[in-house]
């Protein structure tokens, strides 16, 4: 675990990320960790969870978001509340499982018991506390702020000055794109997640989650081992996908830069599926969004991105990082399933298995990579990371958004960027 | 758990003996990564090699750590076999210990439930693995095949890290 610096030293963010270059401390030191969950996790926007994880009221999902456990829990009245993982009364934990159903939260030490709206509503011997001792002082608390769009719930638990869409800027927009895959509009996280240790640090994992550059090397034995994947989208450094910097930290590989260059083509996304083996889906796509533009959709399929600090849309799949030290995180991930649609979603879920988690196809040697770069960069010397591929080269759009070629490092310096600004800006305010 | 196959009391008339070994035979194949003779176990089609997430999972719903029917262990095979699957290379070194088998005959094929705990050395780094595998076997000329083979890790419901070897 991270432990603060004996002196407090402000870290001089500014000269740590530069354009094109970044420090090997970024990932290493446990003083720079501890300030990034304080900054990044508790003091912004972090995803928490989704809203269709928790349909029914009482139930419940325990995460971590930064360096604290959360408890989001769906109420009788039907809304969603996330409360801190900690009995008022002296602090125990009061959810030990990842996930569940409660009637009501009774604390396992001396059973204070708790409404799912977080009302204390019973103890025992509570006539034993002094007269002014109230149960409505004592509920469980709720993080400072909660929002959510689409379904997707983010937390802010230190308040900052930025609303939720201010945070997620043009990021809405990939999350409608994913949305808008169903036919109803709504997507369902309710195969479970997959939870795959790696011992590298969260950084690096938001990088590679964007990164065009490294799938014909670390990828090379899949490439070589199975025919779909090695031909579903064109790899090349001239291919036409793009990777986009949308401000704000968040990114994405516009895979539907690829696929619409081949435009007679539906399903590419799914891995070539042909469009007959789908009736049900391609029926409810054309009555729900008409045959055009129910067209474009299935060309363009879902966005692959990573959305500040710790969400990632990866197409069929969300992903969610988790840090844990310096050197160690959580990736989870869920297969998508789109409300409307069960025969891909049975397709979506063996999809998933063989690509992703610790013994997938895919990200077991991402893993690995991550692993590697983490050992490669204790070393001190050099001293910086070179990420400047494409770097001046970028379409800048009229709203800002910046498109590159597949292979720049264009999409992690957008991640960079904003890093720096929260970081630097932080200990600037501080100081 | 709805995966197990026993029967209360193991039926009678199988030669648990042959079965242990057949069970030996495939731990050490997959500890020194002989991947085409281990794909030689199972059956032509109709296999499942399936780690799921939680005991008692419906994998018809619930996402597995590995669902593999017979094409898809192909290509897990295929990619092992590239040399190049940067997390089995360099390979884990890797010995397991079966224990508690039990075997009963089903209308499918003879049943076989075991215990294992394997350590896997790999990068200065020692992991323990452990949990219980159900195999349903078909009876060959030459002794058994693989139909159906499902590994319930006891950390399955945790994080865990990479599993790139056979398990």
């Amino acid at each position: 675990m991270a432990t603060a610096p004996l002196s407090p030293a402000p870290i001089d963010y500014r000269h740590l990320v530069q354009d094109g270059r970044l420090h090997g401390s970024l990932y290493t030191d446990p003083a720079i960790f501890a300030q990034e969950m304080d900054t990044i996790f508790h003091r912004g926007w972090s995803f928490v969870a989704h809203d269709s994880e928790i349909p029914n009221q009482g139930d419940f999902v325990v995460r971590r978001v930064g360096s604290q456990s959360l408890v989001a829990l769906r109420g009788k009245d039907g809304e969603v509340r996330v409360f801190y993982n900690r009995c008022p009364h002296r602090g125990a934990t009061l959810c030990q499982t990842a996930s569940g159903n409660r009637p009501r939260i009774t604390c396992p030490y001396h059973a204070w018991t708790f409404a799912l709206d977080g009302r204390l509503i019973g103890l025992p011997d509570e006539g034993a506390y002094p007269a002014d001792f109230s149960k409505a002082d004592a509920g469980l608390t709720p993080v400072a702020r909660m929002d959510s769009y689409g379904g997707f719930i983010f937390v802010n638990l230190i308040p900052n000055k930025l609303t939720l869409r201010e945070h997620l800027g043009h990021a809405t927009e990939l999350i409608d794109a994913l949305l808008g895959l169903s036919p109803t509009g709504r997507i369902q996280l309710s195969a479970g997640w997959m939870k795959h240790k790696m011992r590298s640090n969260w950084k690096m994992i938001v990088e590679n989650q964007v990164d065009g550059y490294h799938a014909p090397m670390v990828h090379g034995s899949l490439i070589a081992a199975n025919r779909t994947f090695a031909t579903v989208r064109d790899r090349k450094p001239t291919s036409p996908t793009r990777v986009r910097d949308f401000g704000m930290g968040h990114s994405d590989i516009d895979h539907a830069s690829d696929y619409r260059a081949a435009n007679d083509k539906l399903f590419r996304w799914t891995g070539g599926i042909d469009p007959a083996r789908l009736p049900q889906y391609v029926g409810a796509m054309n009555d729900a969004y008409g045959p055009e533009d129910a067209r474009r959709r299935l060309i363009e399929g879902p966005p692959h991105s990573m959305l500040f600090p710790n969400l990632s849309l990866a197409e069929m799949n969300i992903m969610v990082i988790e840090p844990i030290s310096a050197d160690t995180a959580v990736q989870y991930t869920c297969p998508v399933f789109l409300e409307g649609a069960e025969d891909l979603n049975a397709r979506t879920l063996r999809r998933c298995e063989g690509a992703m988690g610790p013994a997938g196809m895919l990200i077991a040697d991402d893993a690995e990579i991550g692993e590697l770069t983490q050992m490669g960069v204790t070393n001190l010397e050099p001293e910086w990371i070179i990420l400047s591929r494409g770097m001046g080269k970028e379409e800048v759009l009229p709203n800002g958004v910046k498109l590159a070629g597949l292979m720049d490092e264009t999409s992690q310096r957008g991640f960079w960027s904003h890093y720096r600004d929260v970081m630097a800006g932080s200990q600037e305010n501080v100081r | 758990m709805t995966v197990t196959l026993l029967e209360p009391a193991p039926a009678s008339g199988i030669d648990t003996k042959a079965v242990e070994q057949f069970l030996f035979h495939e731990a050490r194949l997959q500890d020194e990564h002989r991947y085409d003779q281990w794909e030689a176990l199972w059956t032509g089609e109709d296999a499942l090699y399936w780690v799921p997430m939680r005991e008692g999972a419906d994998p018809t719903r619930e996402v597995s750590y590995i669902y593999d029917n017979r094409p898809r262990l192909a290509s897990r095979i295929r990619q092992l076999n590239t040399g190049v699957r940067h997390s089995q290379a360099p390979q884990s070194r890797l010995r397991r210990l079966i224990s508690n088998i039990e075997v009963s005959e089903t209308d499918e094929g003879v049943a076989v439930e075991s215990n294992f705990s394997l350590i896997e050395s790999r990068r200065g780094l020692m992991t323990i693995w452990a949990g219980r595998t159900t195999h349903l076997l078909e009876r060959v000329e030459d002794g058994f095949r693989i139909k159906r083979k499902i590994v319930n890790l006891v950390n399955c419901e945790e994080a865990i890290g990479n599993l790139a070897f056979l398990v």
